[in-house]
């Protein structure tokens, strides 16, 4: 028998207004696992995503992490609420589109300040750690400059090493890529492969096909809020089963 | 036209008043300075008030934005009346509170002060609210991400970046409320326009008037121009990214 999943998605449902953005998803992921989602725009897939941190709380559903309902907890007054916001996001990390970081902070303490309002460590403990996190994602050198001085891409590099700070079980990327301009991308793809291989569990919405066929244990390709296809990259990727999945394919690749 | 001269701008008037005048204007700084801590003060609890989420909190909310609604809608001369008319003749307050003599100060000093931080406490809140609305939701996103509670986020993500966007609309505030510290003179507080209109009643000139005005504008006219420049730093802050040299 298998371990506990990581994180659980039992039949999700969330809408906004009258539109329904997710219709019912269920995904397990297993510890250490790389889950890559596709799916056009307007497909649910970031909606997923930050249903996982509870960013978005879904309306019907339930999730599960290392099998802990979020959801759904013992109580239901708002202390237990607010237990089961601290519990998730002390567990999950999240990394934005656009980055995010706070410009009236530096690298250094965009990486410091959770760690020491939330968890309480010294401001020595803090630095230390996020020293050794911002040279590990290649920004040594930069500790001391504004966001407004960072190129995009180092300043996704800074997001993922703030998130990596409060050691999350698992890592959530919100099309972390798309912002960037073309030759900015790989520095950041290259720092999410290294923590791939470290053995982070992560969940990736994003575009870049190359990186999910090279990275991913599993890809789910999602449209009009539901998962269409779900299986290795090799399968999902290069023979589609779903009719759906191959025109998405065909159209990403066009390009 | 010797005669309107004379009327408006009898320099040896001015001159023979001017030390009384001049201290009774200080009445009005010091009526500026003090409800201005307060007024900045209750104007940001006030928003942030305002910004709490959830529905546990829409009474606060409720509360706050009715507040707001209602002392920004008033005449701050009512407001005063009410003050000044009513809070001594209510015997279960405390006679220290209901007329205060604090730090030395009148009890028509402290209505106004009171009167004023109400109404200028309603009006900074939206000049605080305009700038925690223009931090972009993003911001508040990724620290609640992080496992800050909404307090921390709003304390060490939002208001930092808040304050730094609205310096020229508060300093709009200041300056009228300087000006409105004059009304205070309709209940009795000496201050310039008090004793200017004494000595016009004395004399029936108005130079001392013109003298009081003049204090004012002595004063408004350069921070007018700092409100220009701090437009100006942020507009060039806005157009950094486009290459556009502010010199």
């Amino acid at each position: 028998m298998a371990a506990e999943p990581m994180v659980k998605l039992e039949a999700i449902r969330k809408s906004f207004g009258q539109l329904e953005v997710l219709k019912g998803v269920d995904i397990e992921i297993a510890k250490g696992e790389v889950v890559c989602v596709l799916g056009p725009s307007g497909s649910g897939k970031s909606t997923l995503l930050r249903c996982v941190n509870l960013l978005e709380p879904p309306e019907e559903g339930d999730i599960f992490i290392e099998g802990n309902d979020i959801c759904k907890g013992p109580g239901s007054g708002s202390g237990e609420q607010s237990w089961r916001l601290d519990f998730v996001r002390q567990r999950v990390g999240i990394v934005f589109q656009q980055f995010n970081l706070f410009p009236h902070k530096t690298a250094l303490e965009n990486v410091t300040l959770a760690q020491e309002k939330v968890l309480g460590r010294s401001r020595q403990e803090a630095r230390e750690k996020a020293t050794e996190l911002l040279e590990r994602v290649g920004l040594g050198d930069k500790v001391d400059q504004y966001p407004e001085r960072l190129s995009g891409g180092q300043q996704q590099r800074v997001a993922i090493a703030r998130a990596l700070a409060m050691d999350p079980q698992v890592m959530l990327f919100d099309e972390v890529t798309s912002a960037l301009d073309p030759e900015l991308v790989k520095e950041v793809l290259d720092t999410m492969r290294e923590l791939a291989e470290e053995g982070m569990t992560m969940i990736v919405v994003t575009h870049e096909l190359g990186f999910a066929g090279e990275v991913a244990d599993r890809v789910i390709f999602m449209d009009g809020g539901v998962i269409v296809e779900e299986g290795p990259p090799a399968e999902v990727l290069e023979n589609p089963r779903e009719d759906r999945t191959k025109q998405f394919l065909g159209l990403v690749l066009d390009r | 036209m010797s005669e309107f001269f004379h009327q408006y701008f009898d320099f040896h008037y001015m001159g023979e008043h001017f030390w009384e005048v001049l201290e009774a204007f200080l009445q009005n700084l010091l009526i500026f300075a003090v409800v201005a801590v307060l007024a900045l003060t209750w104007g940001l609890i006030l928003a942030l008030l305002r910004q709490l989420p959830g529905k546990k909190f829409m009474p606060v909310r409720f509360f706050t934005i009715g507040y707001i609604d209602l002392f920004r809608a008033i005449p701050i001369l009512i407001v005063i009346l009410l003050i000044s008319g009513g809070i001594p003749f209510l015997e279960f307050i405390p006679k220290d509170i209901r007329i205060p003599h604090w730090l030395g100060k009148p009890d028509p000093f402290w209505y106004g002060v009171a009167a004023l931080m109400l109404v200028y406490g309603a009006f900074t809140a939206e000049v605080y609210r305009a700038g925690i609305e223009a931090v972009p939701g993003g911001q508040m996103e990724a620290a609640r991400s992080l496992g800050m509670s909404h307090w921390q986020a709003m304390r060490h993500v939002v208001v930092p970046q808040a304050v730094t966007l609205i310096p020229a609309p508060m300093l709009n505030e200041m300056i009228s409320l300087l000006k409105d510290s004059t009304l205070v003179s309709v209940i009795a507080f000496a201050e310039s326009v008090l004793i200017s209109r004494e000595l016009l009643a004395q004399s029936f000139n108005s130079s001392a008037l013109m003298l009081t005005g003049a204090f004012f504008i002595l004063i408004i006219l350069p921070l007018a121009r700092v409100v220009d420049r701090l437009i100006a730093r942020n507009q060039g802050r806005i157009t950094r990214g486009s290459h556009i040299e502010v010199a």
